[in-house]
């Protein structure tokens, strides 16, 4: 059922492709599309509670990314100048890439994950380049070279963990699985375990974006079409986190967890202020929502830092909440895009008065600067308090510098694309239900805003504490 | 005999300047790597299979990949380094010292070849910060990729094959994509310069 729920969204896609008629294509892609993104749930009884929570989130922002993606798909996007600048081509990676996605989260041992990891950088470099022009071909390259040099990282790491699992009596053929080695457990790490860790996470953490692995991500993600750039920054991105969550967990049971801790906080103090810093200096729309991600990225590995079931738990929410609030910004951000031609800043206004989407987007970008009701309000709440139980207080500031300046940079996109006299004429209207699924991605975002007080925010504590037992 | 072979492959792949001469070394190198790492593959069927899978993808299609893009290519053939030669070879020694470092490690100092592995892995990494040509940096993906399979030979040589289908797909990732993505840029701009990749900044 596991093996089935993984490869379904990538052979639906296929599937689609076979169907000569354009209505009946549409129709059995919206079908096909509900079913792969159902499966991971019937799963449930076979992986663990984070895993499933992962793949919820990459199921539900998959199916509403395939949604956006037909109801935005523009003509002109077929007028690329590279070979595989076409609707067919776009549809399969991007089920190849929801696929991978699921491989990542619903895999039980460090190899498939990697593997899946791997996957996600075949089906997302075409897409990065998806357009043709040089400035996507430039950032496809950079993704494609750098996380190929990080994962390549994470594989020496994954190598250098099996041999340490080897060493400590558990058998090869469990030796890479995270529930093997927790349930075996040491008493003090080696030398090669934490060499094997540092790589790990650092692999992993350039596919997370963490700063200083973060050069390519903001132009990958500012150079995709908009659902995609959804996608890789609030699905992609978590995935990767998900990979840092399985290492964290792996290394309290070597004897590594504290040095673990120690290197995932900085990467983290040190991603919010980078990016938190370069946000003020930008001028494209959809490159300030990419260094967001770094950003939020950055608290989220300072939350897992700070360790303990508070910082698990906020870790958790985090993710979630950033998901789909970032999706939900770069659904938006390519309905900006075809309404006034362009993300550049300057010629972006009066998108409150001009189109449903500015109120929507100006709820996304106060979600992102991490106003209340929103789920990354409680999430960022919950950082700080964790880093004070932790007595983690420089990394901590460094942290909380990172919001303000985060915080300062939205805010003064917001006024000025919402503000203003309109400098353009609406070229295109985007259809209803573009808008729609806008709206739904949305809605998810507000709702993990009370995920603390419902069953759901229960079951996330629980996790939380069996997860982060061990600072 | 492997270890030189190993050895001066690197520092060719480091000094050359030619894309030629590069992809020589190159496939010196994998075919030395892949004879160390064969007899690990004979556990099972499905082992073996994938080993020879990814020693064909990397020994002989992927080199052949880039011949093809030379040969149609010609100014694709020099490899532009951004460092003078004094400074690569002083590269090439500091590689090969800190090689010698990191076998110190206790815990590595029983394996063979332990001070191989990482100078092949910083040989790929080298590559990628020493040449300005595109190309390569797919050549760099591969040696790196070449080190990984060594790590896991030397390290781990019982673990399951779904590492050696890491190790296929990663040299399939960073061949076929590269590849095309440096095809689709030549086609739009007719350089294949690092140096031409900056516009995106900031």
């Amino acid at each position: 059922m596991i093996a089935f729920a993984i490869a379904a969204p990538f052979a639906f896609a296929l599937l689609v492709r076979l169907i000569p008629q354009r209505s009946l294509r549409r129709a059995a892609r919206t079908v096909l599309t509900v079913i792969a993104a159902a499966l991971p749930f019937f799963c449930a009884g076979s992986i663990d509670r984070l895993s499933l929570l992962f793949a919820g989130i990459v199921s539900v922002l998959g199916l509403l990314a395939t949604f956006f993606s037909e109801g935005i798909f523009a003509d002109d996007w077929t007028k690329g100048y590279a070979i595989w600048s076409s609707k067919p081509i776009y549809f399969i990676l991007l089920g190849a890439f929801w696929s991978a996605m699921l491989l990542v989260v619903l895999a039980q041992n460090f190899a498939l994950l990697w593997l899946g990891i791997s996957f996600t950088t075949l089906a997302t470099a075409f897409l990065v380049g998806y357009s043709g022009e040089e400035a996507a071909l430039e950032a496809a390259w950079k993704y494609l070279v750098l996380c190929s040099v990080g994962i390549a990282f994470a594989l020496l790491g994954i190598v250098a963990l099996g041999h340490v699992s080897i060493a400590h009596g558990i058998p090869p053929a469990a030796a890479l699985s995270w529930d093997a080695i927790e349930a075996h457990g040491t008493t003090g790490a080696t030398p090669l375990a934490r060499v094997a860790i540092a790589l790990m996470l650092v692999g992993f953490a350039t596919k997370a974006g963490l700063v200083p692995m973060h050069a390519w991500l903001p132009d990958a993600h500012s150079k995709a079409p908009a659902p995609i750039s959804g996608l890789l920054s609030g699905v992609l991105v978590s995935c990767a986190l998900y990979a840092i969550m399985r290492t964290l967990g792996v290394a309290n049971a070597l004897g590594a967890g504290p040095f673990a801790a120690d290197l995932l906080v900085w990467f983290g103090a040190l991603s919010a202020v980078t990016a938190g810093a370069l946000m003020l200096a930008q001028t494209d729309l959809k490159r300030l929502l990419a260094y967001s991600t770094v950003e939020h990225a950055g608290i989220v590995a300072l939350a897992l830092g700070f360790g303990g079931p508070l910082g698990w738990f906020a870790a958790l929410l985090h993710v979630a909440a950033h998901a789909a609030t970032k999706c939900a910004a770069f659904f938006m951000a390519g309905i900006v895009a075809q309404e006034c031609g362009s993300t550049e800043l300057r010629r972006v206004r009066a998108l409150w008065t001009m189109h449903p989407a500015g109120g929507l987007m100006l709820a996304a970008l106060a979600a992102l600067c991490g106003l209340p009701p929103f789920g990354l309000f409680v999430s960022e709440v919950l950082v700080v308090l964790a880093g004070i139980s932790a007595h983690r207080y420089a990394p901590l500031a460094f942290g909380v510098l990172g919001l303000a300046l985060a915080f300062a940079a939205i805010a003064r996109v917001a006024i000025e694309i919402e503000g203003g006299v309109a400098t353009h004429v609406a070229t295109r209207r985007s259809g209803r239900f573009t808008a729609l699924t806008t709206t739904l991605a949305l809605c998810c975002a507000l709702g993990v805003a009370i995920v603390p007080w419902s069953t759901l925010g229960s079951a996330l504590l629980a996790l939380a504490a069996s997860a982060g037992g061990t600072p | 005999m492997a270890e030189l072979a190993i050895v001066l492959a690197g520092a060719v792949l480091l000094l050359s300047t030619r894309t030629v001469t590069m992809l020589a070394a190159y496939v010196v190198l994998a075919v030395t790597v892949s004879i160390f790492v064969a007899p690990t593959a004979l556990q099972s069927p499905l082992s073996l299979a994938l080993f020879a899978v990814s020693t064909i993808l990397k020994v002989i299609v992927a080199p052949l990949g880039i011949l093809v893009f030379v040969r149609a290519n010609p100014q694709a053939g020099n490899l532009r380094p951004s460092i003078a030669a004094p400074a690569r070879l002083a590269l090439v020694l500091a590689f090969a010292l800190v090689s010698r470092a990191a076998a110190n490690i206790p815990s590595l100092a029983a394996a063979p070849l332990e001070d191989i592995t990482p100078y092949v892995i910083l040989c790929g990494v080298g590559i990628l910060i020493v040449h300005r040509n595109l190309l390569s940096h797919v050549a760099g993906l591969l040696v790196l990729g070449t080190g990984v399979t060594l790590a896991g030979a030397v390290l781990a040589p019982t673990l399951p094959e779904s590492l050696e289908l890491g190790a296929t797909f990663d040299a399939l990732v960073a061949t076929f994509i590269g590849l095309a993505l440096v095809r689709a840029f030549f086609a739009r701009s007719s350089v294949l310069d690092v140096e031409a990749l900056r516009s995106l900044r900031g």
